[in-house]
This record gives C-alpha cells, structure tokens and sequence, in this order.
C-alpha cells in the first residue's frame, strides 16, 4: 500500500480520460458531473431513491466478465471511480441515437425529459446484459409517463442488441481494480487490495470509516453533506470478494455486491432470492454489499431476517487474529454491533444442511411495504422449518425486521414450534403467541398494532403457501 | 381558412420534436445555464413552525471561506411579498416564523458545498409559539373564504333546499371522507438562475408560467415589468407547484443583486415539502338522498381545507358537484381553516382529484344502499345540460364514455356482492367512477414567420412542462401554414415571446394553439394575397377560395400545374420573410355553454387478505376530451394523469411532526410516488368527438382529467373486493385489516 498520498485521480468518462484533482474524495459522482458541465445526468433526489442520476460503471459482473452496471451517480464518492470507466446519457450516441435513446423518442418514453437520462442508462446497462425488462427501470421514478410508454421502449429493444461498439468494449478482460492512495481537499481516500492493509490502516488512522458500496454511506455525503477525514474502501480487497459454494455451506464475501450474490446463488436458498427480488432496485443492489447490509445494523435491513432465518455465521478480522460470530449475537441494539474498533466484517457463512433427523426444509421470506418494489418494509420476515418423517418440526427459525430496534428472531416462539406437527391448528396456535412476541412502534410506514397482525399473518402466508 | 383545414399533420402520433434533445442529455434545464461568474445560493429554513426569530447569528457562517453574503431579515433589502397578487410570499422582511420550512436566510458563496457549509453554521435562537397544525383540531376555527373558486365562482352555491330533498328521500348516503396533504414532487427540482444586468434581472426559472413570474418578480421588487425577463426552455414536470412564483425565485434575485454577481439556487428535494405548495388536506361531507328508482333528490358537497395563516388558497373540491348530476337540490360550500403550513396551491386537477374521490365514493354507496348498478345509477342522473349555470353543454360524450368503457372493461361480468370474487386465495374487486374537468382557456399571443428557404419560425412565450407543447404546436403550425412539420421551427419559455397563460388548468392546447392556428393561418393568408395581385405569379387573378397549400406551395385547386413555392413568392417580392401575429382569446362560447371533458374510469384491483396489500391490476379509462392533437402524447397524458391517482389513491400522504410540523416523510423513499410495479396495463379510449363551440381548434384539455374520478374507483373496487368502504386517503394496507 503506498504510504504517499497522490493529488489526483484519473477516470474515464464517456472515453475520455479525466484527472480528478482538489475534490473532496467524498463529492459524489453526480455532483462532480454536473459541476464539470456534463449536465445530461440529472439530480432528482440526490438519495438514491429516483434514479434520475443513473449511469453505467464498467465493472465485473458475477461472471467475472466486464458489463455495464447501471449505478445512482448521487450515491458513489468520487474516489471510487479511480480507475474505472464510466457511461453517461451524452456519451451513448454514437453517431446516431443509440438504440435504447431512439426507442424512448419513437414511443414517448420521454415527456418532461428529466427522468430521462437515468431510464435510459437503466436500458442502456440492462441492453448489453440481454436483461431489458420491468425489473431494470425499477430503481427510476416518472412522474410523467405513468411508465407504460416506457415499458414499450424497452420492449423495442428487448431482443438481440447489435454488436457495436460498446459491446466491443465489454470483450476486454476485465482487470481487478488497482489500489489508490488519494487525498483531496484535507480528506483522505484509501482504496486497498489486501486485508491485511484495511487492517493496518485501521490501526493507523482509528477515525477511519470503512465503505464498500456507498448506498447507506453515500446519503451522508449526498443529503447530509458530512465529512469524512478517512475513508477506506473494501471494494477492491481480494479476502472480501469472493463466493464458496459447496455441498455444506455457502461463504460469501463481505464486500461482494448484492446482484453478484442475486446472480451466483440463484436457486440455492429461496428466502434470499425472494428478498434480493425485493431489495432497493437494480442501481442499489449493484452497489451495495451483504457486509454493508450487515454492517449498518438497521432494523429493517432487508437481508438480516432471511440470514438469522438461515443461522447465518459472520467471520470478522482485526488486526488480533479472526473470530466467528453467530449473526444473532451480532446485533446489539439499535444501529449498534458486537463489531469492535480496527475490526471487519470479512464473510458471511450460511450452512446448506438441515437438522438433524429432518427429511425436508420449507423457507421463504416476506417483505411488506405500500409499494410494488423499490420500499422500504413495514415489516419483513424469514422463515425456516425443518419436519422430521412424522411432518414433526425439528427446527425452527421466524426472523423480523421492523418489529425491534435490531432484526430479530422469536425465540420463544421457535422452542415452543419444536416437536409440534406442521398443521393449521399449529399455526393458530403459534399466531397467538406471536402477537404477543414483539412491541412494534408506530411509525409513519406501519401502526404497531398493523405490525403485530403482519407478524402473526406472515408465518400463516408461509403455511399456506408450504403445507 | 377553418379548423377542418388542419387535417395533415394535426392528430398525428408525431414523435416530440425535443425528443432527441432530452434523450441525449441535450436538453437544458434552468439549473444548467453556464453562467459567467456564476455562484450559488441555498437557503435557511425555519425549524419551527410558529414563533419569532429572537436572534441569528450569522458570524460563523460569514466567516466560511468563498462566503459572499448571508442575508436575514436583519439586512434583507425591503421588498413587498404581497405586491403583484398570486401568492404572498415571505421574503426575509421580518422575524416571524409561519410554518416549519420557511425560507429565514439565504447564503451566497463561490461554491455549493461553501454555501452549505456556511448554512449550518447560521446559529438561530427562536421564541416558539404553539403552532396550529392539525385541520380536525381546528375546525371550529373554519371560516368562509374570502376569495372565489376557479372561474371566479362564488365558494358556496344552493339550487332549491337539500334539507327538502334529503326529507323526501327514500334512501340516504351522509358520510365524511378526508384527504391528506400531497406533494407534487415533479423530478425537476425547483431551480432559478438570477443575472443582473445593469437595472435588468434575467431568470432562467423552473416555471409553469413565464409571464406570471415576470409580472410578479417585477412587483416585488418593484420594478418595470419590461425590465424582467424570464426564460424556461425545458421544464422536468410542474404538476402546479411551478405554476406560482414561490419566495426562492424573488430571494435567488435579491440575493444576485446583493452579490452583484450572477446567483443559482436549486431547492434540494426536501425543501419541496412546504415553501412551494402542495395538494391542502381536506375534510368533505357529502350527503345523497335519492328515490327507490335511484333518482337524486339531494346532493350537498360541503369541503374544508387548510390554507396558510398568511394566504388563501381555496380547494375546490364541491366545484364538479355543482354541475356533474342531475338533481333539484344541490348545494356546495368550501370553508378554510388556518394553519401554520406553507400556503398550498394548484395539484393536478385542483378540486377534481380530491372532490370526486369523496362525490364519486358516496355514489358508490348510494348504488349499494338502492341495489343499483354503479353505472346504472349515474346514468339516471344523467346531466343533460348544466344544472349550476342552466347552460347546455359545448359538447358531452360521457354515456359514450360508460359504454364503450364498460364493454371494453368487461363490467356486465362483475358479481356486486362484495368480497364475491376471487383468485385463490387473492380478492378482487371492480370500481369505477366519472371523471370530468372543465376545458378552460385564456387570451394568448402567437406569431409566425415564413422564410424565404420555405420554413418557419413559431413563437409564443409559453412552456412545455413535459406535456407536448413544443410539438403539438409545431403539427398546429405545420397545418395552419401547409408546411411538413420539419420545416417548423416552434419557440417558448421566453417572455421576450408573446404572451400567453401559464401551463396549468389544462388550457395550453386551446389557449395557446388557437393562438398559433391563427397566427399561422393569418401569416400564410398574407403570403398568399401577395401571389395573389401578382402578375407575375401562376395564381394571379385566383380567389383564395381557389388555393390549397400544400408542402410549402399554393396550387389551384382545379389546376395543380398553377404552383408555386412560399420561397418563390418572397423571393420575388424582395422579402426575406412575412410574418403575422395574432392575439386569439376566448368569445362569447363561455356565456352560451359549459364546456368540459368528461370520462369514466373502471379498475381492478387484488387485495392480499393476509397483508392488506392492494394492487391495481386493471384499468380502462375512456375520455371524452374534443380533437386530439396528438394520439401519442394524449395517450400518455391521460395515462400520467391515472396513474397520479394511483399515487393518491394507494400511497402519497404527506405525514408533519404533530408538535413542530416538520415533514417527516420529506424524500422520495418516504413520500411515495407510483413505481413501474404499481402500475398496471392501463386501456385508454377516446370517444370520438367534436366539438365546433369550445375554440378554434376544438380541443378540451386532457392534462388533468385522467387523475379525476381515479381515487374514487380505487377505493370503489377496494369496497367490492373486501367489503371494506375506506373514506380516509390514502388507502393504505394497515386501513383493510
């Protein structure tokens, strides 16, 4: 890691070589945009909740090959992009109006044009991914359209896209990402390889704050406009990017984002494939980390039910040595983790087996909000029940978000499940414990009293749909 | 010259002529200017929502470097809020504090993130006062407006006695439906530019009406009107909180002139929420007596909504009871009630939306208490002229509208019982309601150009919000001046063009394009009587009844061999261009008959029993609205319109602090607004018709009317599916279990 700090970063943007010099490394990609006087790219929010800001990274994709990912430019610091390539809505028309650009024109997906350039970059990403259809606008908001004659652009280039000469790019080999050492405007910006560096910078500079995606971290620089003296990002670490996959188990890095874990482990544990289905929307989930999703501890974090419903285990490193964690134990109040000072979240481990004496597992998760996607939960919950031969439970895990001040699981109501036989008359009888199993608070998203009833009904929802 | 002329490119599905630029990034917002020595603005908003600021500090801030001005109420140069009508604006003249958001200061520095730093350093100590902000708290503080409804109609009506109606009834529906505080949340924010020139000030504004915030920066700042000019090329959604000039614009002005500098101040998403208006809450009751047959005997829409304590604005939302049934007794009110919010304004269809949410329910339940069909119902209350102002109608193709709706839709399918239908374990339910908007127009200005090369130039102030104005106008240009719309070259959003309305009420269609029909009919005439008396000319001697014109050329009727070119014809004169003006406002049709669209909406919705979740899974919309200008656009419109009310109907509710009024939900992760997954494949039908009295061009507006009776028909199809009857907006999940 090299200990000299540079003045500048360099970039490309729309092919073009950029040299980023006495920005705060935390001005996001947008402002920076904007600034320089590339205002095609739009700020609508500022949040990551509207996608008006959306533009396409060149980045590796679960493959291992280069794609384009379509990400909310409002939310990345500026420091991430060192060295990485960039797509805006000025840079796709290539002598003629890309095809993604024409379909929007030819059926009026464009009306006051503002939502425009992050439709567009959505489709564009979306384009060269063979994946055009309503999932990849789901992180775009119009107030206009009514998004049907959207949906009509994009189903005028649902079908094999051109080669041309952004795809010819996509053929190159994608390259790991390279360290940076950046300070700009009295802010430093580390970006490491290895571990053991994150570590060490950690022991040096204690006021350190780690990022990975930015899509919680990144409303802090955006919305609230605080300053970081150091931050550290995970992106590029090698001991946090990585999947195991074997019969036992699933490890997942830390810092691997969450379309990788959506792509890779499709089919493996439902639970996770359902809420990653509903998790923020495209430009978010191409950003944001499990570790991240972890780290943050929020209460009604979308992915924390579905991985205390699967006894998920963390491993954490410090400069100390390595420990193991049970995700239940990680969590110790509102916002708050067992997670000590100089310490990482370096994987997450999910074990693939079931209890002992079991013969099938049923699991599924749930996550209600007012919204078709793109929500926040009024309540999520995980479910996961092992039956023996006699359709007797062996095991039993009902995890929360929106319930509690951290996620959480009803214990209780897990032991008193264990040796009951899998029937509606079990279930009514442990709804009525589980009205009793949490005190919900009222919120603007959800009463406590309509918390209570979802807690109840979810675990119903799940019987029914696996008797 | 008539409007069955416009026939070639008129109605076409014409693609936006601005759409390249906006899919390319091209198109330039008024935050987006380059500016010469730009710098940027932001302001200080109040934290409380009622009380006096006891003391500002401001030395911190100033001393933030690239710092150029902080400016309070302690040095604010004095300017009148109130001057120039439209709102009245609190600009930094005194220390009161009347809701939480309001603008208290402004910081000018070299640099955004200079500004904002420089913001939270300002240290303000407030005396709090006990703000007044809940409407049901407050009703007994509900007084009768000072102002008028739209149209300048009086706020209360009466047609015969409802008491004498409601004792002859022999079924009764009295019930009370409430609507909370909406937010328009276009994607643009607000944004204004500020450029001093000598005693001139330039804005570049996000603004639904350029000449309106002329004359009111003008007054304000107490300057000649001449000396303001305003422009907006693009403008990313209005929705009607742009179609008022807001404190930010007249501040960004005074704070440039302050700096003597140029100043840019974009309003960050959450200071949308209170200084620029919003849809008010409302509280209606509406009572409905009715015979066994289901004939109306009573119909009394009495609204009250919250306005400001320092303004009015009047919700109109008893306005479509007054004219959309018939019935002999029909009274309507609107009252206000105080309270320390912004002053809310103008939301897609104004009264509209939210009136026929609580007009169109109760209808609902009238066709449940008398086991009549909902559309059965309507249609014997059928209005066959207007029964506020004793009028017929311009036109009023609604029976058309629940027809072809309901055969497209499927109702006769529909089994009434509630909770009758189901998808396994999914229920579903079938509403629908009326939907109407007046069609509105105002005087406006136009002027076309013919050039020597065969094309043309159109202007006209204007403004195109996203609703099509540059390329309608264009395809009513390429008409009224027989050139291929290629060759038009239509320009807005500059109040150095001639003046027209703002874009709003659903009048930019009919005000604006009649002007721009007459203009163009009257530039093409004068180029055509100069061939006329032409010697020289293949039509000299021909009466204009003789020509067509056709691609840029006038040819003889009876002998196309006898042509010649626009260009021809200047050419020969030694002119490089004619032009013509014309100032097109509304006649006497408004005093001979009512004029509105009308429309039904029918929708299907899917309730999870287990969650309360609804989701909208169906919907046909069909719409009386006059002459398309443009299928492609007013599809979508109409399409925009509904799925607004989808928003309303399902999710946006804005939530304040209960003590100190802030807005809790001031984001867009918060305030929802519909995503792709919320909307469902929406039908839209337009009823052929033609109206020959509402203008020139025979259109009806269709901006608004897709958002009204929308709200309505989702709850109405919410009762069919679960048996519940929700008359409290939004109609969210915790509301069905």
């Amino acid at each position: 890691m090299k200990q000299v700090l540079e003045s500048c970063l360099t970039a490309t943007i729309n092919g073009e070589t950029v040299r980023i010099q006495a920005i705060a490394p935390t001005t996001t990609l947008l402002e920076y945009l904007r600034q320089s006087g590339r205002v095609g790219t739009k700020e609508g929010c500022g949040d990551g909740d509207c996608g008006a800001c959306t533009v396409a990274l060149m980045a590796q994709g679960a493959d291992g090959k280069l794609h384009y990912q379509a990400v909310n430019s409002c939310l990345i610091p500026i420091g991430a992009i060192a060295g990485r390539h960039i797509l805006t809505v000025e840079g796709i028309a290539n002598g003629c109006l890309h095809p993604v650009q024409a379909a929007m024109v030819q059926t009026g997906g464009s009306q006051c044009g503002y939502c425009t350039p992050g439709f567009i970059m959505s489709l564009f990403a979306a384009y060269y991914d063979g994946t055009v259809n309503d999932a990849c606008v789901e992180g775009n908001l119009c107030r206009c359209t009514g998004y049907l004659a959207i949906r009509r652009a994009a189903s005028l280039v649902a079908s094999s896209p051109v080669q041309d000469v952004f795809r010819d790019r996509l053929a190159q080999t994608a390259t790991e990402l390279g360290e940076v050492s950046y300070d700009g405007a009295q802010s430093q910006f580390y970006r490491p390889t290895q571990l053991s560096e994150v570590l060490a910078l950690l022991q040096q500079h204690p006021n350190a704050t780690l990022v990975a995606g930015a899509t919680d971290l990144g409303l802090d620089f955006s919305h609230h406009r605080k300053s970081y003296p150091v931050l550290v990002s995970l992106e590029a670490v090698v001991e946090l990017n990585f999947m195991h996959q074997t019969t036992e188990a699933v490890e997942i890095g830390a810092a691997v984002p969450l379309s990788h874990i959506e792509d890779r482990l499709r089919g493996v544990f439902p639970s996770l494939d359902e809420m990653l289905y509903w998790f923020a929307a495209r430009q978010v989930r191409n950003r944001a980390t499990l570790g991240g999703n972890i780290g943050t501890a929020s209460p009604i974090g979308d992915l924390p039910p579905v991985l205390l419903a699967l006894d998920a285990e963390l491993k954490l490193a410090s400069a100390v040595g390595e420990r193991t964690l049970p995700l239940a134990n990680f969590f110790k109040g509102y916002r708050q983790t067992d997670l000590q000072p100089g310490e990482v979240i370096v994987s997450c481990k999910i074990a693939r087996t079931i209890a002992p004496g079991a013969v099938r597992r049923l699991s599924q998760s749930y996550k209600i909000g007012k919204r078709g996607t793109d929500d926040i939960s009024i309540v999520a919950a995980a479910f996961c029940i092992d039956l023996d031969e006699q359709n007797q439970i062996v095991h039993a895990r009902l995890a929360y978000g929106g319930v509690a001040a951290t996620p959480v699981r009803a214990i209780v109501v897990e032991q008193w499940l264990l040796g009951k036989p899998w029937t509606a008359e079990t279930i009514q009888q442990a709804k009525s414990h589980l009205k009793t199993a949490f005190t919900p608070l009222t919120d603007l998203r959800g009463s406590a009293e309509y918390r209570k009833l979802l807690i109840a009904n979810l675990f119903e929802k799940f019987f029914v749909e696996y008797p | 010259m008539n409007s069955s002329d416009m026939k070639s490119v008129v109605g076409k599905p014409l693609n936006r002529v601005d759409g390249h630029a906006k899919v390319t990034g091209a198109a330039r917002y008024s935050a987006e200017f380059p500016v010469a020595k730009l710098v940027h603005g932001v302001t200080i908003q109040s934290t409380i929502a009622s009380g006096k600021i006891a003391q500002i500090d401001t030395r911190a801030a100033e001393r933030v470097p690239g710092v150029l001005l902080v400016m309070t109420h302690l040095n604010a140069p004095k300017v009148s809020g109130e001057a120039g009508g439209d709102r009245k604006l609190p600009l930094l003249q005194d220390n009161q504090v009347r809701y939480s958001g309001q603008h208290i200061g402004v910081v000018v520095a070299d640099t955004f993130e200079h500004a904002m730093q420089a913001a939270a350093l300002v240290n303000i100590r407030y005396d709090e006062e006990q703000p007044a902000l809940h409407l049901k708290e407050h009703l007994d503080q509900a007084y009768v407006p000072q102002g008028k409804i739209p149209r300048d109609q009086p706020p209360d009506s009466a047609h015969g006695s409802v008491e004498q109606g409601l004792a002859t009834a022999a079924v009764k529906v009295e019930q009370t439906y409430t609507t909370p505080i909406e937010n328009h949340n276009p994607m643009e924010p607000h944004a204004t530019t500020a450029v001093w020139q000598g005693d001139r000030l330039l804005l570049y504004d996000a603004t639904q009406g350029v000449f309106g915030a002329k004359k009111k920066v003008a007054a304000v700042l107490g300057m000649p009107p001449e000396n303001v000019r305003i422009m907006s090329y693009f403008v990313g959604g209005g929705f009607g909180c742009k179609g008022s000039t807001w404190a930010h614009v007249v501040l960004t002005a005074m704070a440039a002139r302050q700096v003597n500098r140029p100043v840019k101040l974009v309003l960050g998403r959450m200071q949308m929420f209170g200084p620029v208006g919003f849809r008010p809450e409302t509280m209606q009751q509406v009572s409905l007596g009715a015979t066994r047959e289901g004939n109306l005997t009573a119909l009394r829409h009495a609204g009250t909504s919250i306005t400001s304590t320092f303004d009015e604005f009047i919700e109109p939302v008893a306005k479509t009871a007054r004219m959309i049934y018939a019935c002999p007794h029909i009274e309507t009110s609107h009252r206000l009630v105080r309270l320390n919010v912004g002053t809310p304004t103008y939301m897609r269809a104004p009264g509209e939306a939210s009136g026929s949410f609580a007009l169109e329910s109760a209808m609902d339940e009238l066709a449940y208490a008398l086991k009549i069909d909902p559309i059965e119902l309507r249609l014997r209350n059928y209005a066959e002229f207007d029964p506020d102002k004793k009028l017929p109608w311009s036109s009023k193709s609604l029976r058309e509208c629940y027809q072809q709706g309901a055969a497209r839709f499927g109702w006769q399918k529909r089994n009434p019982t509630p909770r009758s239908m189901r998808d396994g374990n999914t229920l579903i339910g079938w509403g629908m309601a009326t939907a109407t908007y007046p069609t509105n127009r105002s005087p406006a200005s136009a002027i076309a150009q013919i050039k020597a090369d065969g094309t043309a130039v159109v202007r006209s102030g204007s403004q195109d919000i996203g609703t099509g104005t540059y390329t309608v106008m264009t395809q009513i240009a390429a008409d009224a001046l027989g050139l291929p719309a290629e060759q038009i070259q239509f320009e807005l959003g500059d109040t150095n063009l001639p003046e027209t309305p703002v874009s709003g009420g659903s009048q930019t269609a009919a005000s604006v394009g009649s002007a721009v029909h007459l203009a163009g009919t009257e530039a093409r005439s004068k180029l055509l009587q100069l061939a006329l008396m032409d010697q020289a000319s293949p039509l000299y001697g021909a009466t204009a009844e003789d020509v067509i014109a056709q691609n840029g050329r006038f040819l003889l009727k009876n002998k196309a061999a006898n042509a010649e070119t626009y260009g021809a014809i200047l050419s020969r004169h030694g002119l490089k261009t004619i032009e013509a003006r014309a100032d097109a406002k509304p006649g006497e049709e408004k005093d001979k008959y009512s004029m509105h669209s009308f429309g039904a909406q029918f929708v299907e919705v899917r309730v999870n029993p287990d969650s309360g979740e609804v989701r909208v899974s169906r919907w046909v919309g069909a719409f009386g609205v006059g002459r398309l200008l443009n299928a492609k656009t007013a599809n979508s419109q109409l399409i925009g319109g509904i799925v607004y009310g989808i928003g309303m109907a399902l999710m946006e509710h804005t939530v304040m602090d209960p003590n100190r009024g802030r807005v809790v939900n001031a984001d867009l992760a918060e305030y929802h607004v519909p995503v792709n997954a919320d909307v469902p494949s929406i039908d839209v039908i337009f009823v052929d018709e033609q109206d020959p009295h509402v203008n020139p061009i025979g259109v009806k507006g269709i901006g608004e009317i897709g958002i009204t009776g929308s709200a309505a028909a989702i709850a109405n199809a919410v009762y069919h599916a679960t048996g519940q009857r929700v008359r409290d907006l939004p109609l969210t999940l915790d509301k069905l279990l």
